[in-house]
């Protein structure tokens, strides 16, 4: 995917690692009171520090066990190892035996450990271990409280990057492991049931019993946080994804899975990047506290607070005020658990510098020694008492099933896993029967027992408890059922007729439930299955559910497809659902099938609607052809003609196909009255070619009657048609004077297509005379956009010497850099106008940043930010629509989306990194911000930022935010291209105005 | 790509070497004819190459060491390969690219690393696939038969000595089935060894008669330290050495070496944070690619420990 350079010596670009974070002098002393002191902490809390260096130091995940203990994995060697560096990193385990709320003893149970990025307990005295490519068991066989067996469990995880391999361990309510990796990791693990591969971030779900290993959701760029609510529901936070939390079920991918064109989204956009994720609640917190969603801002220094209300197959998210805000730039909370007492415990990483894209592996101001646990407590209120489960009875554990305590029914739980189904199964059985049917809990409690027996599990026929199961799948509880449908699966292969089990629950009144039956079959497979998954299509559906039915259809496309066809699948009088599915599945095999029940008639309007949509997208010529005849219809208003028109364009775009025979009768839209229709119409003419009609978009182009819009396409679309006429009417619409700025240079854009040359000539002329900053970079962008453009337009300037306006030059040189790309032949001919201008003969260097830094300068800057400059008159200069800053950045919800959301930029980045990346655009790119340059088979040059990519199609977002798709099998050429934020957007100002917009995007987020 | 200095062994002082010249050929093409017999010469180097198998094998240091210890007068070293999950196609060579250019990197590796010998082990990840996936195979494995040839040496490849390794049994809960789906994959390695001049370690038919059935995997796919340790005997048997005498772990001191020199170099042909010194944010944190060379000198000095503690068991 990515043009790699053969050699590993090849060093970019001027890389000046003295100058990251440079702003970073005034480090804080790593005293725990001061850093404790300089927290901002919510009323009604308090913290103390629970644990600090020297018991721990770089601390990167926490688990507690269930005797009360808190395992740590810390690592020093991140980000990178040294050449001849031994991998020492270790997992210490905390107590806090006196009960105080400090650790008072430390254990290091592992070390030889390199990058533990995640540590769970197995609650028999060993732990789980993230060890970069490997998943390792560790056992303490002698009891000794230290580990002495050291056993990988799975390997093959990928270590692309150091902060996104294997993380964030939790176990499941179904015994499961849970972890995760970030987008750049490739993994490939060899299992019993084969090789499991996951390219791009997800969760995975893990039994080490089975070494049954399946990909539970996935995309993402880091899953940092991962957390179960009472039900078993899966809330998730992402590190860099910036849409705050996340609701994760069987099968959902989001922002930046790998292979799909089609993705979920969080439920709180534009909100910053969060790091671990907890539940909190019981009797030490106050009342409102109850159920809260705490996860972590590092970067702003931050622990963070989120109300969930449940809506829909999933839920709405509200994000309250912090818990704590620091203005210390060392404070990194990175985890949090509740723990056995009913406070909240945070890990705190402890470090000035975070990520190591942007700042050097081996910058010496990197912490590799220090850490925290801070440990928040509400003020007055009473501890929950803590629990030893290794002390308890199996009728204890399951009575504590019913603690108000979240923290003590995991622990149970997890105690229940460990002494095994062998034991506990009869001690469970007993349980459940004691259960009061009329107590609030009961359908939980109930649900928690069959939770036991599915974690118990080991795959006999005789641990699936059938009973249990149809009970709580008929549970008048929504989330029982939803939860039980899931379990369905695990059994499956020892039930006689699994799909049927859930038939009840498609049609569920609760859209969860009926998302969770949709999973369960389509994990299940077959006929019947898909059948049955398909009646979700009758319901109504929020983006989750819909995603999960379209997820259903693509993946039991071979299970319907061929009934489909045939006329055997059974769709119980609903043809929405074959609709809908063949759509899904863009299954172009099935429609015929379609075209032959619209024909029938009778279809509901939707239907109907739905019917030709499928059509347009996936038809033959053919079927294409059915469509058209609709459009051209006179009886079809405008706005449907204008819709199907708009499918068959699409259709030409992504796959090529054109409906069949004779396309003049379009020509009759292109006099709609209606705009959109007019357009769509013109776009047909252009993409069908249709040069008969070049006449007549002649006369749309300068009709005073039209909207600039339909001008404009008309203009655009004559660059399109072939022949000399189109090109001479264009040529005419071209020249200076002849018309409005905008249609010259919609003309000249439009040239570029016909013939490079002559369009070239034709700029370079009118380029003279221009004004218009937006004609002008709509001509450049032509030029950029075009096969070989740039360089017939560079040697086009040459040609014209002395007559190319050195202003016009400048705008050039910003137009190359939003492009994303180096185009070494256009730079150069405008470099050497602006020589030229200032009286150089050459291109000189100095045609650089105007704000270029020496590393004194940048001191004396960075000195100059912090001491003169004014935040108000800062944000005033951000805002100056010339400066265009918030045409591609939001801070928070205000601005566009193309470039990275600025809200947290202060607290993240310190001073010299946000003046190295003003002056310097393209040095540090903000992970998901490199673009891609993507060359088309019909010489179309398109750059842009990454959205999606499938085996069919890449979707990218260019300069202007706007989505671009290209099919995959129009791509000739890919490279790796630079920032979309253009060079020298800041060289018009002054010394000091640069300092006030430094100095008031370091405040952001603090 | 990276740049790795072609390894060399260091001389090895004193060695009179009387090496039979190896017979394959003139073993005829066809009929496939039992694959010829293979062995060790000194100064050879070494390449591992394969799945999960071969990986862990770099881990753990057996069947080096094995092979070490059964030709103490020739100086050999070895180069692991392995990559968890990978099959001929070099299905998790690709990164962020596709198979293909994950194949060609691997080549590459090897026209660096310019192997006299290639130990090719495969067939058992691609054995899910059953006997519908055996003809794409059989035709893989050929063609990277081929092509790792040319890349070791382009001007003679006939001279590229390839070792081909059947997978070992599996020992998992459905074991029958997977071993029936596994037993004509290991045929056809034998088979495309024999037309292709190949050598063979027969794990698949070998080691269940050298361990009398014991169990030698620790997950019902992936050999234990009594598997590798067993899997060694065979490895040195196959070479035309006596079999070995059972033991678990023969040159415990040695093998802490062989794992030692395979970490680091582990580090420098895999390393981690790949993305920032090699490919696509290499602008960003490309000076510390630097840092790769400098394992070259650090893996050359683990080698020497390892030639001096192998000549000790001379």
């Amino acid at each position: 995917m990515i043009v790699r350079i053969a050699a590993a010596v090849l060093i970019a670009l001027s890389v000046q690692p003295a100058l990251a974070q440079r702003g970073l002098k005034d480090i804080p002393p790593p005293d725990p009171a001061a850093e404790l002191a300089a927290m901002e902490i919510a009323d009604g809390y308090e913290v103390n520090l629970f644990a600090a260096d020297p018991l721990i130091s770089k601390p990167l995940q926490m688990n507690f066990d269930p005797q009360g203990r808190l395992w740590v994995s810390s690592s020093s060697i991140y980000p990178q190892i040294r050449p001849g560096e031994v991998a020492n990193d270790t997992v210490t385990i905390l107590e806090d035996r006196d009960g105080d709320g400090r650790a008072d003893a430390s254990t290091v149970f592992a070390d030889g450990l390199l990058m533990p990025t995640a540590i769970l307990p197995d609650d028999l005295g060993g732990a789980y271990v993230a060890n970069s490519t490997e998943f390792l068991h560790l056992a303490d066989t002698n009891g000794d409280g230290r580990a002495d067996s050291r056993k990988v469990v799975l390997s093959g995880f990928g270590t692309e990057d150091t902060h996104h391999i294997i993380h964030t361990f939790r176990r499941g309510p179904d015994a499961r492991l849970y972890f995760s990796q970030s987008i750049y990791i490739h993994s490939h693990v060899e299992t019993p049931q084969g090789v499991r591969r996951l390219n791009g971030g997800g969760i995975w779900r893990f039994q080490p019993e089975s070494l049954a290993l399946d990909v539970f959701a996935r995309g993402w760029v880091n899953t940092w946080g991962h957390v179960f609510d009472a039900w078993g529901r899966s809330l998730a936070t992402d590190g860099a994804g910036g849409e705050g939390i996340y609701y994760a079920f069987p099968g959902a991918a989001f922002q930046a899975a790998v292979g799909t064109p089609r993705v979920l989204h969080g439920m709180n956009p534009s909100s910053p990047k969060y790091c671990g994720l907890e539940i909190i609640g019981g009797r030490h917190l106050p009342d409102d506290a109850q159920g809260l969603l705490v996860t972590n801002d590092f970067r702003a220094n931050r622990v963070c607070r989120f109300r969930l209300t449940e809506a829909g197959s999933g839920f709405t998210s509200e994000k309250l005020p912090d818990l704590i805000h620091s203005k210390r730039v060392t404070f990194r909370p990175i985890d949090v658990k509740m723990g056995p007492d009913g406070a909240i415990y945070i890990a705190d990483w402890y470090n000035p510098i975070i990520q190591h894209g942007e700042v050097d592996f081996r910058d010496e101001r990197r912490d590799r020694t220090h850490g925290r646990i801070w440990r928040v407590t509400a003020k007055g209120r009473p501890l929950v008492p803590r629990i030893d489960c290794k002390q308890l009875s199996a009728a204890e554990l399951l009575g504590q099933l019913e603690s108000p305590e979240a923290h003590a029914r995991d622990m149970a739980r997890r105690e229940l896993f460990a002494r095994g189904g062998e034991q506990m199964r009869p001690e469970v059985d007993r349980w459940l029967a004691a259960l009061d049917p009329k107590a609030a809990n009961f359908e939980r409690l109930r649900l928690d027992g069959l939770r036991l027996k599915q974690g118990f599990d080991r795959g006999s026929a005789t641990e699936v408890d059938l009973p249990l199961l149809q009970a709580v799948l008929a549970s008048p509880e929504s989330r029982a059922r939803a939860a039980a449908a899931r379990i369905v699966c695990d059994w499956a292969d020892r039930l006689e007729a699994p799909a049927e089990l859930l038939a009840p629950l498609v049609d569920d009144p609760a859209p969860q439930v009926r998302l969770e039956a949709v999973r369960a079959l389509a994990t299940l497979g077959g006929t019947r299955a898909a059948e049955l998954a398909l009646h979700a299509v009758d319901h109504d559906r929020d983006d989750s559910l819909d995603y999960a039915v379209w997820l259903a259809a693509r993946e039991l496309r071979e299970a319907w497809l061929p009934a489909v066809i045939d006329g055997t699948f059974v769709d119980g009088g609903k043809f929405g659902r074959v609709i809908f599915a063949v759509r899904s599945a863009e299954a172009g095999a099935a429609v015929p099938r379609i075209v032959a029940r619209l024909r029938e008639g009778g279809l509901s309007a939707t239907d109907r609607a739905a019917a030709l949509d499928c059509i347009a997208t996936l038809g033959s010529p053919q079927d294409l052809r059915l469509v058209f005849d609709i459009v051209v219809d006179p009886a079809t208003p405008p706005a449907e003609a204008s819709t199907l028109l708009g499918h068959l364009l699409g259709a030409q775009q992504r796959r090529r196909a054109v409906p069949a025979g004779d396309l003049i009768a379009v020509e009759k839209l292109l006099a709609s009255s209606d705009d959109a229709c007019a357009t769509r119409a013109i776009e047909a003419v252009a993409a069908w070619k249709i040069a008969a009609a070049g006449d007549e978009l002649a006369a749309i182009a300068t009709q005073a009657t039209r909207s600039p819009a339909v001008c404009g396409a008309a203009i655009a679309a004559l660059g399109a048609l072939p022949g000399n006429a189109s090109r001479e009417v264009l040529l005419q619409l071209a020249k200076a004077g002849s018309g409005s700025v905008q249609t010259q240079a919609a003309a000249l854009a439009a040239l570029v297509p016909q013939s490079r040359e002559l369009a070239a000539r034709q700029a370079v002329a009118w380029l003279a005379t221009a004004s218009d900053t937006a004609a002008i970079d709509g001509v450049y962008r032509a030029f950029l956009t075009a096969k070989d453009g740039a360089a017939t337009l560079a040697a086009a300037i040459d040609a014209a010497e002395a007559s190319f306006p050195a202003a016009l030059a400048k705008s050039g040189l910003q137009a190359i850099s939003a492009a994303g790309r180096q185009e070494p032949a256009l730079a150069k001919a405008l470099e050497t106008v602006v020589a030229r201008s200032v009286g150089s003969a050459a291109p000189q260097p100095a045609s650089g940043p105007r704000h270029a830094m020496t590393n004194a300068d940048l001191d004396a800057f960075v000195e100059f930010v912090r001491t003169k400059a004014d935040r108000g008159r800062g944000e005033a200069i951000y805002k100056r629509e010339s400066l265009k800053c918030v045409s591609c950045h939001r801070i928070g919800d205000d601005g566009a989306r193309v470039g990275p959301n600025l809200a947290a930029i202060g607290a993240a980045s310190p001073l010299d990194y946000i003046i190295d990346s003003l002056v310097y655009p393209a040095k540090n790119v903000k992970e998901g911000f490199n673009t891609l340059v993507v060359l088309t088979d019909d010489g179309q040059v398109v750059t842009g930022i990454q959205v999606s990519r499938s085996d069919e199609e890449l979707v990218l977002r260019d300069a202007i935010g706007k989505e671009v798709k290209i099919p995959t099998a129009d791509i000739d050429e890919e490279s790796a291209g630079t920032s979309l934020m253009p060079a020298g957007l800041i060289d018009g100002l002054s010394r000091e105005e640069l300092a006030d917009l430094v100095r008031y995007l370091s405040e952001l987020g603090r | 790509m990276m740049h790795l200095s072609r390894f060399s062994p260091p001389a090895v002082v004193g060695l009179s070497i009387a090496v039979a010249m190896i017979p394959w050929a003139a073993v005829p093409a066809a009929p496939p004819a039992p694959p010829p017999a293979w062995v060790l010469r000194d100064g050879d180097r070494v390449v591992f190459l394969g799945d999960t198998f071969i990986e862990r094998e770099g881990d753990r240091g057996f069947i080096e060491t094995a092979l070490l210890a059964a030709h103490p007068e020739a100086a050999l070293t070895f180069r692991n390969l392995g990559w968890s999950g990978d099959t001929v196609w070099a299905e998790s060579r690709g990164v962020f690219d596709p198979a293909a250019k994950g194949y060609e990197r691997m080549l590459g590796l090897v026209r660096e690393l310019e192997p006299t010998i290639i130990f090719v082990a495969y067939g058992r990840n691609e054995s899910f696939k059953g006997d519908a996936g055996l003809a794409a195979f059989r035709g893989q494995l050929g063609k990277l038969c081929d092509d790792l040839r040319t890349a070791a040496h382009a001007n003679a490849p006939q001279d590229v000595r390839l070792v081909f390794v059947t997978p070992h049994r599996f020992e998992s809960l459905d074991a029958d089935a997977r071993n029936a789906a596994l037993a004509p994959y290991s045929q056809t390695i034998r088979e495309v060894a024999a037309e292709k001049q190949a050598g063979l370690v027969d794990l698949f038919a070998r080691l269940p008669e050298i361990t009398a059935g014991a169990a030698v995997t620790e997950n019902g796919v992936h050999l234990s330290n009594v598997g590798y340790a067993q899997a060694a005997r065979v490895f040195v048997e196959a070479g035309g050495r006596p079999l070995p005498t059972e033991s678990t772990d023969p040159s415990a001191a040695l093998r802490k070496l062989v794992v030692a020199k395979n970490t680091l170099f582990f580090h420098r042909w895999r390393p981690a944070n790949e993305t920032y010194i090699f490919l696509f944010r290499k602008h960003e944190q490309g000076n510390n690619a630097v840092e790769m060379p400098q394992f070259d000198a650090l893996v050359k000095e683990a080698e020497q420990k390892v030639q001096n503690s192998a000549k000790e068991l001379r």
